[in-house]
């Protein structure tokens, strides 16, 4: 209960350590996270900015020309970005289905919500690790599946699938990974968007004579957008980030955290590992700015429409 | 009578969501069945030889976990996952109290600010800080080590025990700091005897967070700690042998690994869903 | 127990003057309701005794000493809040001990001084309750012994009553005043409830815009307002507020105004003969209006004016009649509940002329004070 105003706004030696003594306790935890920032800032820069070749000196951008020609890197750059737009959307629906099939209140409701966060509450790994068991070549149970194993479902192929030898496959099975898990967090911040729509408007729009479909495309959209546009955001950050599925479906194709897994821990080139974290990083700063361009876009739209 | 002229479009529509209902249930649930069905599965009802895995777990046994407990080195990995937690719950408590508390009591200009930069500090992706940290270990002669993983661990949970702390010590009336003070207690007394005890229910939420994380995370263990068995955490172990093992001792783990996440999850359901609606916690 | 001083006190939020210049005297034992509407300073004030704001500017003297830079834990003075601020994990008795404990006072003395609270405020069979398991009154009593057993030489509450209800108010109010009597503690008591005011208090400092409009016992203050804020804030249903000028008719001064030429007490008419055409503001308390059914009552004071009763409220033991006379002005006066007046009947009535504030329209202070 220390206020703002016993906090004098000018600069003398007693103020500062008035300040000081009354702010110490948060001093320990900024400097941990300040001196590891540093770390890494530091340390990124540094690595980057050099290259394994000893004849090349720092500061030099060999460590990037080289990365752009090299196919591994470009492959796995156009998969991570491929990953984002597919994956980014697909969180988005399945958060809607599920925010949209639970947003009433009904009987038992506060135990299915419970229910829909459990891929949550699964470690990412051991959902990972459940896909690479079900997708397993060739006895799979989902390779069972397809192949008419089972009397409930037909057969649709002769032959079982390498899933994780198809670089198409693992890649969608390691997205299939990532939209299952995420499901609930993109649910629970759609909800909360919901939750703050005034009921009165939804009662106002059917009193109008609103079909439900009008009623959710005219009335609980355009309100929602501030809340779809955190999930697309804090989304598709993810995407570019995501390492795990990938990781243990998909270990022949790389995405780009994969490709700093492999140079780091296989090559053993910690230069090219930091170039590729930093492109990462300039790629996630890049996408969420033309992406808040377009929501915004799409926000005038909507208002002026 | 209006209600039988309505009732054909509520019915068709109601049917339409107790199917989605149904639907969104087995896909959620369906996974976790299948896991618990392998870790109780007899070794031969899933090497079939070319016959369908059975959807039924077939002649149920804990053949797996039997194995697994008997196995020393599962021991070590199971108490290398709780150390480490445990550490990085108590360094990241000892961090993270003081700083929630300036941060939630006191009406410093710029606090809001200041509480969103330190979570999105989160947003900046692991994979990319994990290879300068590791450099930075291996100069200081940590990588490999309990302590290394720690504070690793550590810098993870930091900004959610802050901000969730600092939710906690700020739903703190104003009013019972005030009187505590007029009564004459000063500031170690107040925070001992009152903040601390009602921002408890808070702070054990964030405790139990950083627990989950810790007991979870894989990418900067697995930088950390590659290729030194004897320190592996449970995630690690089970990646190691994700090519080599019988599926169901697979299952085993990963169910092994999950209960107490499970368990834990629903009891800070309400702070995790809090947390993630108001976009801040992952 | 003891005295508080302040003199020329100044407080700012940013660049918002909460409090300007102020300066209060209160008297040892004395009880003293700091009344005004919202947002004008006085919790601010009481906060600033307490220790828990800082001063800007101005002195605060306890007993003759500068309290200024005095933190508050050792201010011996006790608060009780407006939300009572009980410590919800602790019984009863435990935070009634809280204060003592940090005092660090010895196991008897403490039992003893529990005893005695427990007894002065029937909290007895309470004491290991929770505060969430114990009533509003119950939890207004428990935060004043809480207050009480530090022996506290200046008692402040912060709007103790407003979260109780009604009926429970009355008692609480009518146990203040028995503690108040009994330990003759100085008390600084906060409130925007004028009646609360009026019952318990022996002086009222009335606040507007973080300054004292008027400082005085309950009465004067409502008999001799000094400004037409106090006049407005003061009384209910409000006073009636009529711009006029002095006239002098016969050889009589009087004001006319809107409503009649408004006659004076002897004494007052005697002061503004001297000054005819000076603009004045009347102001004519609802309770100071008669009606024709008390002909006896009349006096050569009074001014008598002719209306239509437009409107007739009930208010259970009296009514409030809204007249409109000829040239449309508009009184509100009260009547009793024997006294029975039908809507839209035509009557005179007549304003008692001793009781009839009279204030500068500019300054907006009372003329004769």
């Amino acid at each position: 209960m220390i206020i703002l105003s016993d906090f004098k706004r000018t600069l003398s030696i007693e103020n500062v350590k008035q300040w000081f003594f009354k702010t110490w306790p948060i001093f320990p935890a900024m400097f941990y996270l300040m001196s590891f920032l540093v770390i890494v800032l530091f340390y990124l820069i540094g690595l980057s900015l050099n290259h394994p070749c000893s004849e090349i000196n720092f500061p030099t951008f060999a460590s990037f020309t080289e990365l752009f020609k090299n196919e591994y890197f470009n492959s796995a750059l156009i998969n991570t970005t491929l990953f984002m737009i597919l994956g980014t959307p697909l969180e988005l629906i399945t958060g809607l289905f599920l925010s949209f099939l639970i947003f009433r209140s009904f009987f038992m409701r506060g135990v299915i919500r419970s229910l829909f966060l459990i891929p949550l509450a699964l470690p990412a790994l051991v959902t990972a690790m459940l896909l690479f068991v079900l997708f397993d070549f060739p006895g799979g149970h989902i390779n069972h599946i397809i192949t008419g194993g089972y009397s409930w479902f037909p057969q649709v192929f002769d032959q079982p699938i390498n899933w994780r030898g198809s670089k198409l496959f693992s890649m969608a099975i390691a997205l299939f990974g990532k939209v299952w898990r995420d499901m609930p967090i993109s649910m629970l911040i759609l909800l909360a968007g919901i939750n703050n729509i005034d009921p009165e408007l939804f009662d106002a729009a059917k009193t109008m004579g609103a079909s439900f479909r009008k009623r959710a495309v005219h009335v609980i959209m355009p309100l929602m957008i501030p809340s779809i546009s955190v999930v697309l955001l804090l989304r598709s950050v993810e995407m570019w980030k995501e390492f795990i599925f990938p990781f243990v479906l998909a270990g022949r194709y790389h995405l780009l955290g994969t490709l700093i897994d492999f140079y780091y821990n296989e090559i053993g080139n910690s230069h090219m590992a930091a170039t590729v974290s930093i492109i990462m990083v300039i790629c996630i700063v890049f996408s969420t700015l033309i992406l808040m361009k377009i929501l915004e876009l799409i926000q005038k739209l909507i208002v002026s429409r | 009578m209006i209600i039988s002229k309505q009732s054909p479009i509520s019915i068709s529509r109601r049917m339409l969501w107790f199917t989605g209902i149904i639907c969104a249930l087995v896909i959620v649930i369906g996974p976790v069945y299948l896991l618990l069905k392998y870790s109780v599965s007899d070794i031969n009802s899933i090497n079939t030889g070319g016959n369908p895995v059975p959807m039924w777990p077939y002649n149920p046994t804990l053949q797996a976990y039997v194995y697994l407990f008997s196995d020393s080195h599962f021991y070590q990995v199971l108490l290398n996952s709780v150390v480490i937690s445990l550490f990085t719950i108590a360094l990241g408590m000892i961090l993270g109290i003081p700083a929630s508390y300036v941060l939630g009591r006191y009406k410093l200009p710029g606090r809001k600010v200041l509480l969103l930069m330190i979570i999105s500090v989160r947003l900046f992706p692991d994979i990319a800080s994990v290879i300068p940290v590791v450099e930075f270990f291996i100069k200081i002669g940590m990588h490999q080590t309990y302590l290394g993983v720690i504070l690793a661990h550590t810098l993870l949970a930091l900004p959610y025990i802050i901000f969730i702390g600092a939710g906690a010590f700020e739903s703190i009336p104003d009013d019972l700091e005030g009187q505590a003070i007029i009564l004459g207690a000063n500031r170690f007394q107040t925070f001992f005897k009152l903040l601390f005890p009602l921002a408890m229910p808070g702070l054990a939420a964030a405790a139990i967070y950083t627990f989950l994380l810790s007991w979870d995370e894989f990418i900067f263990s697995y930088f950390l700690m590659l290729g030194k068995q004897e320190i592996y955490t449970l995630t690690l172990y089970l990646n190691g042998i994700k090519y080599a093992e019988p599926q169901n001792l697979l299952a085993a783990i990963s169910v092994c690994l999950s209960i107490p996440v499970i368990a834990f999850s629903f009891m800070v359901q309400k702070y995790m869903v809090a947390g993630i609606s108001a976009g801040s916690v992952k | 127990m003891a005295d508080v001083v302040i003199r020329s006190l100044f407080k700012k939020y940013g660049n918002h003057r909460v409090i300007e210049n102020l300066n209060l005297e209160i008297h040892d034992g004395e009880f003293v309701t700091l009344l005004g509407p919202s947002g004008c300073g006085k919790t601010t004030l009481l906060r600033m005794i307490a220790g828990l704001e800082p001063i800007d500017n101005g002195e605060l003297f306890i007993n003759g000493k500068l309290y200024n830079h005095i933190p508050p834990q050792k201010r011996s003075l006790a608060m009780v809040f407006q939300s009572y601020a009980l410590f919800p994990h602790m019984t009863v008795r435990k935070n009634i001990c809280f204060g003592m404990k940090i005092k660090k006072l010895s196991k008897s003395e403490m039992d003893r001084k529990f005893e005695w609270v427990i007894n002065l405020l029937r909290l007895k069979e309470l004491e290991n309750r929770l505060p969430r398991e114990i009533s509003g009154g119950q939890r207004q009593r428990v935060a004043l012994a809480r207050s009480l057993v530090l022996d506290p030489e200046v008692l402040l509450l912060d709007e103790p009553l407003s979260n109780l209800d009604a009926a429970l108010r009355e008692t609480a109010s009518e146990e203040l005043k028995r503690i108040h009597r009994q330990l003759g503690k100085t008390i600084i008591y906060v409130t925007h409830n004028q009646v609360e005011a009026m019952t318990m208090s022996e002086r009222i400092a009335l606040f507007r815009f973080g300054r004292i409009e008027q400082y005085d016992k309950p009465r004067v203050l409502y008999d001799s307002p000094a400004t037409v804020f106090s006049a407005e804030f003061i009384g209910s249903p409000k006073m009636n507020f009529y711009e006029g000028e002095i006239e002098i008719r016969n050889n009589v001064a009087g004001i006319k105004t809107d409503l009649a030429f408004l006659k004076l007490d002897k004494e007052r008419e005697k002061t503004i003969f001297s000054m005819p055409g000076r603009k004045i503001l009347a102001g004519i308390r609802p309770q100071t209006v008669y009606y024709t059914g008390h002909l006896l009552r009349r006096r050569y004071t009074d001014t008598e004016v002719e209306i239509l009763a437009e409107l007739v409220e009930n208010m259970g033991d009296r009514s409030l009649v809204v007249g409109r006379t000829e040239a449309g002005t508009l009184i509100r006066f009260i009547i009793t509940r024997e006294e029975k007046i039908d809507q839209d009947k035509r009557m005179k009535i007549f304003i008692d002329g001793r009781r009839i504030h009279v204030f500068d329209p500019i300054t907006q202070l009372n003329i004769f004070r």
